[in-house]
């Protein structure tokens, strides 16, 4: 029972992380139709700069015990001030040009990104200490716990709610799913475009932000972190549906909770099982899970 | 006869032209070296391959921080034999891009000598063309022993690193000697060349000393993964005694933290063989004390007594803000080794040696590093000594550091010449 816990566990905890990155890469997708590859980019940014923030505010008396609100605060107000100027700066250019560009200049995004990073914050790693340790460990029918690995799942099951609120009972999620569904009525409807696309870009944008900043108390930032998630987050895309939020929900879970099992049990199959699943879903049902399901 | 005042004037003006113009080429001399005889006026070219991105970017930035300071220093005294120093970079990316940058090196930017990279696969793809082009390489790492036994059995312009199994077997070493009663060992090490052998290199020697003690599992991440919270669940399933890991950057601190964080060396001993490689992000608040960790093949705390290390640590990290790793002193050694293998030459030649010749000289030389004395083998692979011992919070610094450290000769933990086999020669050990 203590192991099936454990790898329970530690598969929802990294399902957590990978769903906020594989929303942010949907919920773009679904209304501009551009594969977002600097989503996982983004993520890392949230890392650094929340690892920033943090340090900044407890060297000058901020109780350590309540880090998580400045942490927040950190990853939403970077994914506020990135999302726009890259969407204006960059993004807006590509719309409607062939996918390639819009993949090239996304990678583009990601190697410059990875640069601004080490310009900034160098190439060491960068952690927060043990900050995250004095919420100490939970023992759940003698599985031990961190606190703030339950804390960082609960708060993306909040983002989820918060998120699926969004779109199902507000008029902004009403104009994201007529625009994912059908761009040109919307417009032809009077919905302002532009500014959909600033808004839409900029809410992946806070989610890949946000996953770092929750996130990196537990672990530690290095410049080449958003890499390693964007892969999985591929996968998560595939076997939840491109474009679909219950999809990266769903995709998220099967992802992490399949790492977490093939790792305890036939460790040399970690990724092959992950893809396994993803080639059947390729296979048998090639929109995805939810893939029928927009946004 | 006396002076006409005129005759006066020239004479002191003259006096006060030629000592100004003494001076100023006396101060032209301090800035500028005295030509050797024999000594190109032409500057050295000397070319670095650093890694600066990826996992290799921790280390692979020390050493190209090393490299020019080493530089700066080295200029500032007069060069090489007079000639000054000029740095040309080109960084370490994929195997195919590593030989286009080597050959531009030499053939375009005619590089005197090329020093730097870490991965294996970079070095097994340089190294014979160093060979080919007859080009003088001095590497950091990227040479473990299956690489270099087939790829690389003998040289003439390549020089390699140590066998980068050292420390998996000096990790072994020591688990023997602080765990002697250690049942069972789990391990978790990249999935990579380096990783698997360490691995294997750490069974075997351990097996040497403690017949009894089983390897219960063994656990494969890929080379830069960020989340090992699954990793450390199926760690916990082993419910091992030990832990052996060979991670050596910014992987180091994330697995150090989340196992603490799921209580996990309350349970089991840990070694990690080359987790000083980010020696200073692993912070006391989550490391544990008594954990084997070894430092590669340079500590920065190693003794008070070795002036080169002091002088070498107080200008790195009033430099930079960080302590530095191991990677410092193998870029720091093979630019000091081919410094003085150049100057060797020229007491023999009188004149400035070819590359062949300094590679001759290079072979067996011994030189003071930051270390203490580092060498090059007859067969070309560097020799020095490794840092290991236990973690340790009694330090002023907010980081672990080691104490009861034992200082691992490479008799002890390096097989004696690059045509023999590692586990024949650990398997002909008598524990």
């Amino acid at each position: 029972m203590e192991t099936i816990l454990n790898v329970l566990f530690s598969g929802v905890f990294h399902a957590s992380t990978l769903f906020l990155v594989a929303a942010g890469l949907q919920v773009v997708f679904g209304v501009q139709k551009v594969f977002n590859l600097a989503c996982g980019t983004f993520y890392a940014l949230g890392a650094y700069f929340g690892i920033t923030v943090v340090k900044l505010l407890v060297d000058h008396g901020f109780p350590k015990p309540l880090f998580i609100a400045p942490l927040i605060a950190a990853g939403l107000l970077l994914g506020l001030i990135v999302g726009p100027v890259i969407e204006r700066g960059l993004m807006k250019f590509v719309y409607d040009r062939d996918e390639t560009f819009q993949l090239l200049l996304t990678f583009g995004i990601v190697m410059m990104l990875e640069d601004v990073i080490k310009f900034i914050w160098g190439t060491s790693p960068q952690s927060m200490g043990g900050i995250d340790l004095m919420y100490g460990q939970l023992n759940v029918l003698g599985a031990t716990v961190p606190v703030y690995n339950l804390i960082v799942i609960l708060c993306s099951l909040i983002i989820a709610g918060l998120i699926g609120y969004l779109l199902l009972n507000t008029k902004f999620g009403r104009i994201i799913r007529a625009t994912a569904d059908n761009r040109e009525m919307s417009e032809a409807l009077g919905i302002n475009m532009k500014v959909v696309y600033i808004k839409v870009f900029t809410l992946g944008t806070v989610l890949g932000t946000l996953g770092g900043a929750l996130v990196i108390p537990a672990g530690a930032a290095v410049s080449e972190m958003g890499v390693e998630l964007i892969v999985l987050a591929f996968a998560v895309v595939v076997i939840g549906g491109l474009g679909s939020m219950k999809g990266a929900f769903i995709g998220a879970l099967v992802v992490g909770v399949l790492k977490s099992i093939a790792i305890s049990t036939y460790p040399e199959l970690e990724m092959l099982t992950v893809y396994i699943i993803v080639i059947a879903v390729l296979v048998i049902k090639p929109e995805g899970l939810f893939g029928g399901s927009r946004v | 006869m006396e002076k006409t005042r005129r005759e006066f004037v020239k004479l002191v003006g003259g006096a006060a032209v030629g000592a100004g113009m003494l001076l100023a080429g006396r101060g032209k001399a301090g800035a500028q070296a005295k030509p050797v005889k024999g000594v190109p006026s032409e500057p050295v070219m000397i070319g670095a391959m650093p890694g600066l991105s990826g996992v290799i970017a921790v280390p692979g930035t020390a050493a190209w921080r090393t490299t020019q300071m080493w530089v700066e220093e080295v200029n500032a005294a007069g060069g090489i034999l007079g000639r000054k120093i000029e740095l040309s970079m080109e960084e370490e990316t994929t195997a195919k891009d590593c030989v286009e940058r080597f050959r531009k090196l030499t053939l375009e930017k005619k590089c005197d000598v090329i020093v730097g990279l870490m991965s294996t696969g970079n070095g097994l793809a340089v190294g014979p063309l160093a060979e080919e082009l007859g080009q003088l390489w001095l590497a950091w790492d990227a040479t473990t022993q299956k690489g270099v036994e087939e790829t690389m059995p003998k040289t003439k312009f390549s020089f390699k690193s140590t066998d980068n199994e050292a420390e998996a077997i000096g990790g072994a070493i020591l688990t023997a000697k602080f765990f002697p009663n250690i049942k069972t060992v789990v391990g978790i090490n990249n999935d990579y060349s380096y990783g698997r052998d360490c691995w294997d290199a750490y069974q075997a020697v351990l097996k040497n000393f403690n017949p009894n003690v089983k390897f219960v599992d063994a656990l494969w991440p890929k080379l830069g993964e960020t989340d090992f919270t699954s990793h450390i669940a199926a760690l916990k399933r082993a419910n091992a005694d030990l832990i052996m890991t060979s991670f050596w950057s910014g992987d180091v601190p994330i697995l150090m933290k989340q196992a603490t964080a799921a209580g996990l060396f309350k349970r089991s001993k840990a070694c990690f063989t080359t987790g000083g490689g980010a020696h200073y992000t692993l912070k006391k608040e989550f490391t544990p004390e008594g954990i084997i960790l070894g430092y590669n093949s340079f500590y920065f705390r190693w003794t008070d007594t070795w002036p080169l290390l002091k002088k070498f640590v107080n200008a790195y990290y009033t430099k930079y803000k960080e302590y530095p790793v191991y990677e410092c002193d193998h870029a720091y050694f093979v630019l000091q080794a081919y410094k003085e293998a150049v100057e060797k030459c020229y007491q023999i030649l009188g004149r400035w040696p070819t590359k062949e010749e300094i590679g001759k000289v290079l072979s067996g030389i011994q030189v003071p590093s930051l270390s203490g004395f580092r060498g090059y083998r007859e067969d070309n692979i560097m020799s020095c000594n490794f840092f290991m011992g236990l973690t340790s919070h009694k330090n002023p610094y907010d980081f672990v550091t080691i104490s009861e450290m034992e200082v691992l000769t490479p008799v002890q933990i390096m097989k004696p010449f690059a045509s023999a086999k590692l586990y024949d020669w650990i398997k002909g050990w008598k524990s």
